[in-house]
């Protein structure tokens, strides 16, 4: 499903990518741990298409096809999808008019009819409710006045209306409290399936209770370290990185 | 005084004009004398250039090619089935076309009490006192060249006058129409006097049915009232090849209200001007607009407030959307004399480029001579936040369509200040349609 193949990147001079290679197959949750400046965010900013990093060798390869010269816009509906670490507040476009218009960018890319606004209504009403998300937050400017635990569950929304095929979660629990966690991996696990992948991108172990993860990976200085099952999490948060950190400078 | 050297051709123009004309033109004898004298400074000065500070960032002299004919009749037929510029609306639509005021075209059906609409030709042509009176502007009002035209080429217009407590409902939309080819210019003059406790609505629509070369030169005084409660919006919308020159002189009286906004979305050479005076303690006042700018057009918002009495408060706020190689340029002067204490007054703008070649000048100015005051201002000025379109673009979202909301929601802080929901809804539907061209 996600093939990234010896990816290396920089941001200016500074290379942050050092030849990263990962395969997520469909159905699968991988987690990348790893210590900060490991390249974490990097990797999912590039996957999303931000413009601020050069990709100086290796590709991405999404279902087969090649996504690095695609638009973000073309990678989202290609089925990719960010939930950001940080949300972006948007003032001024008000959150309804911004979803309808990224699930009719998705329906077109389908070569389907744009909704009407009563099915988008049901829709809306539906994935947010499980997510605690209120008709008042829906009213409100994209991410606007929202607390941190309400951006994250925003994200999650967003994700399950657009139903992508790969989800990368950057950091999702960063800013949760235990509450707000368990909603937001209970809105995650309601979307895990057979042709779906996630790849949950976080320092901490605790997400990864409530999100079980098939595969875990060590990132450290821009490459994959080491991979193991879900137990190698629970070593992290007990020895933490620092022989992995020791390893890649070696 | 330096000395013009050589005539452009619109100055040589307006010098074979005025002499022509000045006789024919409405108006006894004092009404000529008034005309002489605008003229005269203009004709002295010639037009004004880049040296001169009010018209730095627009140079008249340099930018007005050409000084078309007065326009002929119109032809009222094209003028009745053309659509109107604000659909589903209640107001009282009063037609000025080509510069006159045609009663044949607009309601008048059921004047409200105490609202009184009549020709601004006919009062000068019989010499009216107080029209006359209201025609005497301040020295620095009057020597602004746009004025000075107007008053010396002023062909019609409207005397509205609303009465002491009287509450019109229905908004009045003065509706400018030019018609016809070849180019040709106007001059109108609308004095509006609204008494006191008194509440109105005013919409100007500014548009032409032919895409020439058309110059409008539109002037409105608004009197407002002790205690009275005024609106005021325009929206400009002439072709691109016109030239737009409009003036709102507004005196606001003690305890008044009073709101403005500007949508300068036409001609390729538009100046929208403010003189505006608090006269009266305890008013209040917001001056708000938007700008949109493409190919290579040239807009510009200059306002002037004196802040002259105590205890007033003042917004002001107007964003510019500019793609191509246009050029929008803000100047906004707020003066505060020594005894207008508690005043307060925030002036903002912000503009947004969308090429490399755009250009947005900002010009703020602040002269305070009391001590007790709150005085603010602020420009910024920028491209779309890569952060925010990156995020939009994610979802899916093209891009074209991403920089569209993210161009809407930057105007909209001004535009949902408009209160009247026809008006607010026209102007959205315009600027949807920039939006759509800019897209294409």
């Amino acid at each position: 499903m996600l093939e990234i193949k010896n990816l290396h990147a920089r941001i200016g001079d500074r290379e942050i990518l050092k030849g990263l290679t990962l395969t997520v197959n469909p159905g699968e949750v991988h987690a990348i741990m790893g210590p900060n400046g490991a390249g974490k965010s990097t990797l999912s900013y590039i996957l999303a298409g931000k413009e601020d990093y050069e990709v100086t060798e290796g590709e991405v390869l999404l279902n087969g096809e090649s996504i690095l010269d695609l638009e973000p816009n073309e990678r989202s509906v290609a089925g990719l999808f960010l939930a950001f670490q940080y949300p972006i507040e948007i003032p001024g476009v008000a959150t309804m008019t911004f979803l309808k218009a990224a699930l009719n960018a998705h329906r077109k890319a389908k070569g389907q009819d744009e909704l009407t606004t009563p099915e988008f209504m049901k829709l809306v009403k539906g994935v947010s409710e499980k997510l605690n998300i209120t008709s008042e937050m829906l009213r409100r400017p994209v991410n606007v006045g929202f607390s941190g635990g309400e951006k994250k569950r925003a994200e999650i929304m967003q994700m399950a209306l657009l139903q992508p095929s790969i989800c990368i979660l950057d950091e999702t629990d960063s800013g949760l409290d235990i509450d707000a966690l368990k909603v937001v991996a209970e809105g995650v696990n309601a979307l895990r399936s057979p042709d779906r992948a996630f790849v949950v991108i976080t320092h901490y172990q605790r997400l990864l209770d409530h999100i079980v993860p098939d595969i875990v990976h060590v990132l450290s200085d821009g490459r994959i370290v080491r991979t193991g099952g879900p137990e190698l999490a629970l070593d992290l948060e007990k020895n933490g990185y620092a022989a992995y950190v020791a390893d890649a400078a070696a | 005084m330096v000395a013009t050297p050589v005539r452009t051709p619109a100055e040589q123009a307006l010098a074979a004009r005025y002499p022509a004309e000045r006789t024919s033109l409405p108006g006894t004898a004092d009404v000529i004398a008034i005309r002489d004298a605008a003229f005269g400074g203009v004709d002295r000065t010639g037009l004004p250039h880049r040296r001169v500070e009010d018209w730095k960032y627009t140079d008249l002299r340099a930018r007005l090619k050409t000084f078309p004919p007065a326009a002929g009749a119109a032809d009222v037929a094209r003028i009745l089935i053309a659509a109107p510029a604000v659909e589903g609306d209640k107001a009282r639509r009063l037609v000025i076309a080509n510069g006159r005021y045609r009663p044949e075209l607009s309601d008048l059906k059921d004047l409200e009490p105490g609202l009184s609409v009549f020709s601004l030709a006919t009062a000068l042509e019989a010499g009216d006192a107080v029209v006359l009176a209201a025609l005497k502007l301040d020295d620095g009002i009057a020597a602004n060249t746009a004025v000075a035209l107007n008053t010396a080429f002023m062909t019609d217009g409207l005397v509205i006058t609303v009465a002491e407590g009287a509450e019109v409902a229905r908004p009045v939309e003065l509706v400018h129409i030019a018609e016809g080819e070849p180019a040709a210019s106007t001059a109108v003059r609308h004095l509006v006097t609204v008494g006191k406790g008194a509440r109105l609505t005013l919409i100007e629509t500014i548009e032409s049915l032919d895409t020439v070369a058309h110059q409008s030169n539109v002037l409105t005084m608004i009197e407002v009232g002790e205690g009275a409660k005024v609106d005021h919006i325009r929206l400009q919308l002439e072709p691109d090849e016109a030239v737009s020159l409009t003036t709102l002189v507004a005196r606001i009286d003690r305890e008044a209200n009073f709101d403005t906004f500007n949508a300068a979305l036409g001609a390729g050479l538009a100046r929208a001007q403010i003189f505006a005076e608090f006269a009266g303690r305890d008013a209040e006042a917001g001056f708000r607009g938007i700008t949109m700018l493409s190919g290579r057009r040239h807009a510009d918002t200059t306002l002037s407030l004196v802040h002259g009495a105590e205890n007033c408060q003042s917004r002001e706020l107007y964003k510019a959307v500019i793609d191509g190689e246009a050029r929008s340029v803000f100047a906004g002067r707020i003066a505060v004399p020594a005894h207008a204490q508690k005043t307060d007054a925030r002036m903002m703008t912000a503009s947004l480029l969308l090429s490399e070649e755009a250009e947005a000048d900002a010009k703020p100015e602040l002269e305070i001579f009391a001590d007790d005051v709150q005085c603010g201002h602020g420009a910024t000025c920028g491209a779309i936040d890569d952060d925010l379109l990156f995020y939009l673009l994610s979802r899916g979202i093209s891009k074209v369509e991403a920089e569209s909301m993210l161009i809407l929601a930057f105007l909209g802080e001004a535009i949902d200040e408009i209160q009247n929901q026809a008006v607010h809804d026209a102007l959205i539907h315009r600027v949807e349609g920039w939006l759509k061209a800019r897209a294409a």
